[in-house]
């Protein structure tokens, strides 16, 4: 089992506006950082514009010469592997020239399916194994999903699914605290009309622990589907259903909400948080759970290496432990 | 395939990793020191640890806060256990250098020195402590002009410490700034042959020798019997204008450079760890190496990063070389 789990961290925590960490040389750094904190692969974040060195094919190819190029300079750093790119559809592109695609909307899935192709094709290059997608919008963008919407996002990643299948690689579903899929009776429907083959499911402890959900029933529910995690803690639970605030990732998450909420993610192990590692991993280890983990900061306070460094003392003393 | 009677035994490292610890957290409340609450300090000890590192030291003056944090220090060394780190290695000693009471140049001075130095010394038992770190001098702008006699006058002095101290299992370490009164290659080669070889070591910190002008592989090979240890980290600069001299301390008011320290593995640094490290090998160095960031978030800079940065570079750079 303990063989069979492979640990990365998501490259998400390092930029906190448009043109900064836009130097390669930062990036090297920051990777560097993730190595020394026993993180030796990386789970990509599909980004966009000329800042973003890592955020697209193209990007690295500029900085970097070509996907082997990055391969090495990735290994110069203490990155051996590549295990995953996250891509959120619903977010600009300078490159395409958009402001986001909706997967509910049928217009949008040819554009949606040519970017998601182009950050697969280069995760297969590079030997990784999940293209990690936001399957829905923000609840606040288009309110509750209806049939119309389900079937138009299942067939979206269904397509997707299929793309990345050919390539040897899974799609998986990453679902959020804001997202309009917010029930169980909803993925039970999403995941039924859903290629199990090619479409599966990444649980975000943190992110579904603020949704309202316990993210241990969770996978135990769903665990024949689930191929991906991210872990991270949660300080909150959205119990004011403020995810349906328009721009909730502002008014909520960055705000704060109502009760002005100063931080909803945090790193593993911190003595407020809710999410129970031990008995997820326990019930993982239980159901043999096969796959990467990816640790993931998501907003956390400056400095970044601080809660890299934390969350590695975690895996190392408390959650590694539990698997040998 | 092994013969009979052979033992499969996995080897024991030769180079255990310490911390020297400079850190400031970020808060609400500003920038303060990890030991201003358990909390802090119980995140500061984890980060540490996670990068490998099994030791910290610290300041002498911390000794009080950590007894108000965890009402012993036994306490204070099993709840650092817990986490990994196994002892506070050293205590800096922080003295307040001033000829009325404590100028090693002056013998005057010299039974407050030592009395200090024991109290220090018995004070810390419980933490595991194995160094006191001292810096053997003033600043230099206090000794000027130089002199064999008051290069003897601070050997006798540490001299006697070193004594006392080992009397509470306790070596004294010194430690040369670069603008401490005793950090030109003679004045460090008089005070060594000055000083007690059984009560006097040496603490190798890279950046303050190059700063200084002064080779730590080659100072590490004349010196490598003294050795009690390393304060690893890099400069930028070497002091080519007489900084050293530079009132009131060059270290942090000097015009010339605003930052004069850096973690290992920036593109800029002045020190050849490798060549250390190939000369630590070869004269089988065993023992602690520590790292230090004195300063690292002066101009942005910020300390998690830098120390995992360091560790970084240990791990990829040094262990290759020796281990």
């Amino acid at each position: 089992m303990n063989n069979q789990i492979q640990w990365a961290y998501a490259y998400n925590q390092w930029k906190y506006s448009w043109q900064d960490f836009a130097r390669v040389d930062d990036n090297l750094r920051a990777l560097k950082v993730t190595s020394a904190c026993g993180f030796r692969a990386l789970e990509l974040c599909g980004g966009t514009g000329p800042w973003n060195p890592l955020g697209r094919p193209e990007s690295i190819a500029l900085n970097f010469g070509s996907a082997a190029k990055f391969k090495l300079a990735l290994q110069d750093c203490g990155i051996d592997a590549i295990s995953s790119t996250f891509y959120d559809p619903t977010l600009l592109s300078f490159e395409e020239l958009h402001h986001g695609l909706m997967p509910t909307r049928i217009a949008d899935h040819a554009a949606i399916l040519a970017t998601a192709r182009l950050h697969a094709e280069f995760l297969a290059e590079v030997g990784g194994s999940c293209l990690v997608v936001r399957p829905f919008p923000a609840f606040a963008a288009e309110g509750a999903l209806d049939a119309a919407r389900m079937q138009a996002g299942a067939d979206c990643w269904n397509t997707v699914g299929a793309m990345t299948r050919a390539l040897g690689l899974h799609t998986v579903l990453h679902i959020d605290a804001l997202s309009a899929l917010r029930t169980t009776e909803e993925l039970d429907q999403l995941l039924g009309m859903t290629d199990s083959a090619c479409v599966n499911l990444a649980i975000d402890t943190a992110e579904l622990t603020i949704a309202g959900h316990d993210v241990v029933d969770l996978y135990r529910r769903y665990h024949a589907r689930v191929r991906h995690f991210h872990f991270k803690d949660a300080l909150a639970i959205d119990t004011l259903g403020e995810y349906r605030l328009p721009n909730a990732e502002r008014a909520m998450i960055l705000a704060g909400g109502e009760r002005k909420i100063r931080r909803w993610f945090s790193e593993m192990g911190t003595p407020e948080g809710l999410v129970d590692f031990p008995s997820l991993l326990r019930a993982m280890k239980e159901l043999r759970y096969t796959g990467w983990i990816i640790v993931e900061s998501d907003k956390g306070p400056q400095p970044a290496a601080s809660g890299m460094m934390l969350n590695g003392w975690y895996l190392q003393r408390v959650l590694k432990p539990l698997l040998a | 395939m092994l013969a009979t009677g052979d033992i499969m035994t996995e080897q024991k490292p030769n180079l255990r990793w310490a911390y020297m610890d400079h850190w400031r957290i970020d808060t609400d409340q500003g920038q303060v020191s990890q030991y201003s609450s358990l909390e802090r300090f119980d995140a500061f000890v984890k980060q540490i640890a996670a990068l490998g590192f099994e030791g910290i030291e610290t300041f002498d003056f911390h000794l009080g806060v950590i007894k108000e944090l965890f009402g012993t220090l036994e306490d204070c060394r099993a709840f650092l256990q817990e986490r990994g780190i196994d002892r506070v290695l050293s205590l800096f000693h922080a003295i307040m250098y001033d000829k009325r009471q404590s100028a090693p140049h002056v013998r005057e001075t010299h039974d407050r020195i030592v009395n200090y130095a024991e109290y220090v010394a018995k004070s810390a038992a419980g933490l595991g402590v194995e160094n006191l770190i001292v810096m053997p001098a003033g600043q230099y702008h206090d000794l000027e002009p130089v002199t064999d006699e008051k290069i003897r006058a601070c050997a006798e002095v540490w001299s006697r410490v070193g004594k006392v101290t080992l009397d509470y299992g306790i070596r004294t370490c010194c430690h040369h700034e670069f603008y401490c009164g005793i950090h030109h290659a003679e004045e460090i080669r008089k005070f060594y042959e000055w000083s007690d070889p059984r009560y006097v070591y040496w603490y190798c910190d890279t950046a303050q020798h190059v700063i200084a002008g002064v080779d730590p592989v080659d100072l590490y090979v004349r010196l490598h019997d003294r050795c009690g240890g390393f304060h690893l980290k890099d400069t930028h600069n070497v002091d080519r204008s007489g900084d050293y001299r530079r009132r009131p301390e060059s270290e942090v008011t000097a015009p010339t450079t605003r930052r004069w320290f850096w973690e290992m593995g920036t593109d800029e640094g002045l020190v050849d760890f490798p060549a250390l490290f190939n000369a630590m090998k070869e004269f089988t160095y065993r023992g602690w190496v520590s790292v230090e960031h004195d300063k690292a978030d002066f101009g942005g800079g910020n300390y998690p990063e830098s120390t995992a940065v360091a560790a970084w570079y240990i791990q990829n750079v040094l262990k290759k070389i020796y281990a």
